[in-house]
């Protein structure tokens, strides 16, 4: 093969390999690229896959929190009627549940369903407004298309699982990674005290950072666009197609909370706010328009400091059921 | 020559399109603005007695929940150290709650745009859980995956100890 033909081969199949993702597996070695390793890309196989034993494994419980790859089997023991696993991984993590081993009766009432989001008390996150996808196309159902779609992805870095199993001795085992998502939008943060930065480049969407604790947000710097313009800011930010809202509430559903605050106008330096709700958020509305840009810092509100602002406030913005 | 690569490479393109984590993400203007969620929820009451978490089915077929008082006579609607879980489950009409209609094509009859749009108006399945538990099993996550990332170091530094 000659030289010009071989560097063009060599293109073509970086250029499909990239179109199918699996570039950042690509492994050069001695510098110099072979056909058969570049054909390798094009299998399924994917290099870096752990070795067996270095997978994580443990038994699921009927009510689960997991934040950790490797592989979970739930097996009844009983019959378990109402069973339901969170998922969390990192903000910049999307969840990708794959089923490896099911052994449930569907057609005697059993399901296994992953939803796409957190819901809560009716209440979901991302809300109907912030997520790409309508509600029903948020739930998969292993019974109806699990074996032809084996793995399930989040669009964010949360997920659920409900499952029912009647019969005892039913199990099933699922395989829970966490993949990279480059502009993370929707996000429930694992802990109460942390730092980030949320970025809408140019795209027409909500994006939420939910922190599930009474919290002193701090936000460092906010850029929105070019928008620039103090008279807007002193009208308020009714009209604008890009602001920040600080909401706080006692659901998951940010559609339901309350307004805290909104800003609508760049600015660099602190800016702080208490939130002595159960759930705070930091939503972005973004038009699309322009690339907008947020950064905060949050920390936990201790047990003295919520019952000073409880003793401070007329009215109780987060009512408790 | 040229022709002939860019023929071959729109070729490739078109049998292999961008995986979906790599598309441009669209806005939908169809998003319903309204909630479909309209089941009626009892007040979140929890009770725990010792490490088993009670759950209790609530669907349209069967009785509304009673109140937990019937159940656990010994612990107060809103006791602090008392936890429960009722998980909310709405599924299709007819496929829970009544075991009679259950039939063997339950599981494999597939979704027509009637059933899509039925399953639409649907409650979804939701889960009845306070903030407070919610964290706890957050926090024994978050104290799992730290333990296991110890693990995973030490095993590292075996392998390069090597």
């Amino acid at each position: 093969m000659s030289g010009t033909s071989r560097a063009q081969l060599c293109f073509l199949l970086l250029s499909v390999t990239a179109l199918r993702g699996h570039a950042r597996f690509l492994d050069i070695q001695d510098n110099e690229i072979s056909p058969e390793g570049l054909l390798s890309l094009l299998s399924s196989e994917l290099k870096r896959e752990l070795p067996e034993e270095f997978v994580y494994r443990r038994p699921l419980r009927c009510l689960d929190m997991v934040a950790v790859e490797g592989q979970f089997t739930f097996t009844a023991e009983r019959p378990q009627l109402n069973c339901a696993v969170f998922f969390i991984g990192e903000p910049s993590d999307i969840i990708s549940i794959e089923y490896d081993s099911v052994n449930i009766d569907c057609r005697g009432g059993d399901f296994i369903k992953v939803f796409d989001g957190w819901v809560m008390k009716g209440e979901k996150f991302p809300s109907t407004q912030d997520h790409p996808l309508p509600l029903y196309e948020r739930y998969s159902d292993y019974c109806e298309t699990g074996v032809t779609r084996p793995i399930v992805r989040s669009s964010q870095n949360v997920a659920m699982l409900f499952f029912r199993l009647h019969q005892s001795g039913s199990s099933f085992t699922v395989t829970f990674r966490k993949l990279i998502n480059p502009f993370p939008c929707n996000v429930v943060s694992q802990t109460p005290e942390g730092s980030f930065t949320m970025i809408i480049p140019q795209q027409h969407r909500n994006c939420s950072f939910s922190i599930i604790y009474p919290v002193e947000i701090q936000i460092g710097e906010l850029s929105l666009g070019q928008h620039n313009d103090l008279r807007r800011s002193i009208l308020g930010c009714a009209g604008s197609g890009d602001f920040v809202e600080l909401l706080g509430g006692n659901g998951m559903d940010t559609s339901k909370m309350y307004p805290m605050a909104d800003l609508c106008y760049s600015f660099n330096g602190p800016a702080q706010m208490k939130v002595g709700c159960d759930n705070t958020v930091v939503r972005m509305v973004s038009s699309g328009k322009f690339v907008n840009r947020v950064s905060f810092q949050y920390r936990l509100l201790g047990h003295q400091e919520l019952q000073q602002m409880k003793g401070n406030s007329v009215e109780d913005v987060c009512l408790r059921a | 020559m040229k022709l002939n690569f860019l023929v071959t490479t729109v070729a490739l393109l078109v049998a292999f399109p961008p995986p979906y984590e790599c598309r441009a993400i669209e806005s939908s203007s169809n998003q319903q603005a309204t909630d479909p969620d309209g089941e009626r929820q009892s007040p979140p009451v929890l009770a725990r007695l010792g490490e088993e978490y009670f759950i209790r089915l609530g669907n349209r077929n069967q009785n509304p929940p009673r109140s937990p008082a019937d159940s656990f006579p010994e612990t107060s609607q809103y006791s602090k150290r008392a936890l429960q879980l009722q998980l909310t489950q709405r599924l299709l009409e007819g496929k829970v709650g009544n075991i009679g209609r259950l039939d063997g094509n339950y599981a494999l009859r597939a979704l027509d745009s009637v059933e899509r749009e039925r399953r639409s108006e649907e409650p979804p399945i939701s889960l009845d859980l306070t903030f407070h538990l919610l964290r706890e099993v957050l926090e024994m996550a978050r104290a799992e995956q730290m333990a296991q990332q110890a693990h995973s170091n030490r095993k590292m530094m075996e392998i390069f100890g090597k």
